[in-house]
C-alpha cells in the first residue's frame, strides 16, 4: 500500500522553482496542460512530469471536462507548510530575542565595571 | 490591471532583520565566540552546550540543544565564509534519521551593518533540504516551549501576591 504523502514531501514538491511557478500559475485558476505549458515556456513533458510530482503530494487535483483535463491548486495541502515555516520563524524570532537580551546583559556588566583606569 | 495575487508556494527563504542595541563588535563576538553563543543561541528554557563553533570556512559546526525535560536536539554544521566583522555564512544541519542523514539543512546568512554605534542584523534563511523527520520536530520543540512557559505561570501562582 502507498504510504500517504507528508508534509515534508510537499515541502520537497515546493522546493523545485518551476513546481512554485506552477503552483502560483493555478492559484488564480484551474487551466489545462497547455496552458501551464505557455506561461511557463516549457515543453510538455517537463510540465507533466512536474504536474504529475504535485499531484502525488496532492497539491494538485486533476478533473476531466469534455476532453480536457482541467488542473486546480489544492491550497489545503499548502497549510502544513505554512504552519512549519511559521513555527520555524517563531523559533529565529525567540533567538534573536534571547541575542538582544544577552547583549544588554553584557553591556550592562561593562557599565557595572566602571570606567577601567 | 489584476491585483497580483499572493504566491501559492512559500519560497524556503526567510529574512528576519532587527537593529541590535550593541556595537558591531559586541554582536560579531555573541555570534563567534562559543561561551557567548551558548548563552543565547536555544529557546528560552533550554541549554545550549557548545562542542564545536569553528567559526573559519570549512570549520565544523556541533551543539546540542537540550530542552527543560532533558531532550537534547543536536544541531550539526559547517561555516562556509567568515568576514570579520560583517558577515558569517554557514549550513546548519538538524534532526537526523536512523542512519545519521540530516533531514533538514538551512543556509544562514548572517550580515551586521554599523548603524550609529547600534547594529543592524539581518538573518537570511534558506532551507536546502526538508526531510521526512524534520516537519515533526519543529513541533516537538514548540511544545517544550510551551511547557516551560506552562510551568514559569505555575510558578508565578505559587508565589502569588507579595501582601
Amino acid at each position: 500500500m502507498p504510504r500517504s504523502p507528508t508534509t515534508a514531501d510537499a515541502f520537497n514538491a515546493v522546493a523545485e522553482p518551476r513546481r512554485r511557478q506552477i503552483l502560483d500559475l493555478l492559484a488564480r485558476g484551474e487551466r489545462p496542460v497547455n496552458a501551464v505549458v505557455a506561461a511557463l515556456g516549457l515543453a510538455q513533458p517537463q510540465v507533466s512530469k512536474h504536474l504529475r510530482v504535485l499531484r502525488a503530494v496532492g497539491l494538485v487535483t486533476v478533473r476531466g471536462a469534455g476532453q480536457r483535463r482541467l488542473y486546480r491548486l489544492n491550497a489545503d495541502r499548502l497549510k502544513p507548510i505554512h504552519d512549519w515555516v511559521k513555527s520555524f520563524e517563531r523559533f529565529w524570532h525567540e533567538r534573536l530575542d534571547r541575542l538582544d537580551d544577552y547583549l544588554r546583559e553584557l553591556q550592562d556588566k561593562e557599565k557595572d565595571r566602571g570606567p577601567t583606569t | 490591471v489584476a491585483p497580483r495575487p499572493e504566491p501559492a508556494a512559500p519560497d524556503r527563504e526567510l529574512t528576519l532583520t532587527r537593529v541590535l542595541d550593541a556595537p558591531r563588535d559586541l554582536v560579531w563576538q555573541a555570534w563567534t565566540d562559543p561561551t557567548h553563543l551558548a548563552r543565547w543561541w536555544g529557546p528560552r528554557g533550554f541549554t545550549t552546550r557548545v562542542h564545536t563553533w569553528d567559526v573559519r570556512p570549512g570549520g565544523a559546526i556541533a551543539l546540542d540543544m537540550v530542552a527543560p525535560d532533558g531532550t537534547a536536539y543536536p544541531m550539526g554544521g559547517t561555516f562556509h565564509e567568515v568576514s570579520v566583522p560583517a558577515r558569517l555564512v554557514f549550513t546548519g544541519t538538524a534532526v537526523e534519521d536512523g542512519d545519521g542523514n540530516p533531514q533538514l539543512e538551512v543556509l544562514t546568512t548572517v550580515t551586521l551593518a554599523e548603524q550609529g554605534g547600534k547594529t543592524a542584523l539581518t538573518v537570511t534563511l534558506v532551507a536546502v533540504k526538508v526531510g521526512p523527520a524534520a516537519a515533526g520536530a519543529l513541533a516537538g520543540m514548540a511544545a517544550g516551549w510551551a511547557q516551560q512557559l506552562d510551568r514559569l505561570a505555575e510558578d508565578l501562582g505559587r508565589v502569588g501576591p507579595v501582601s
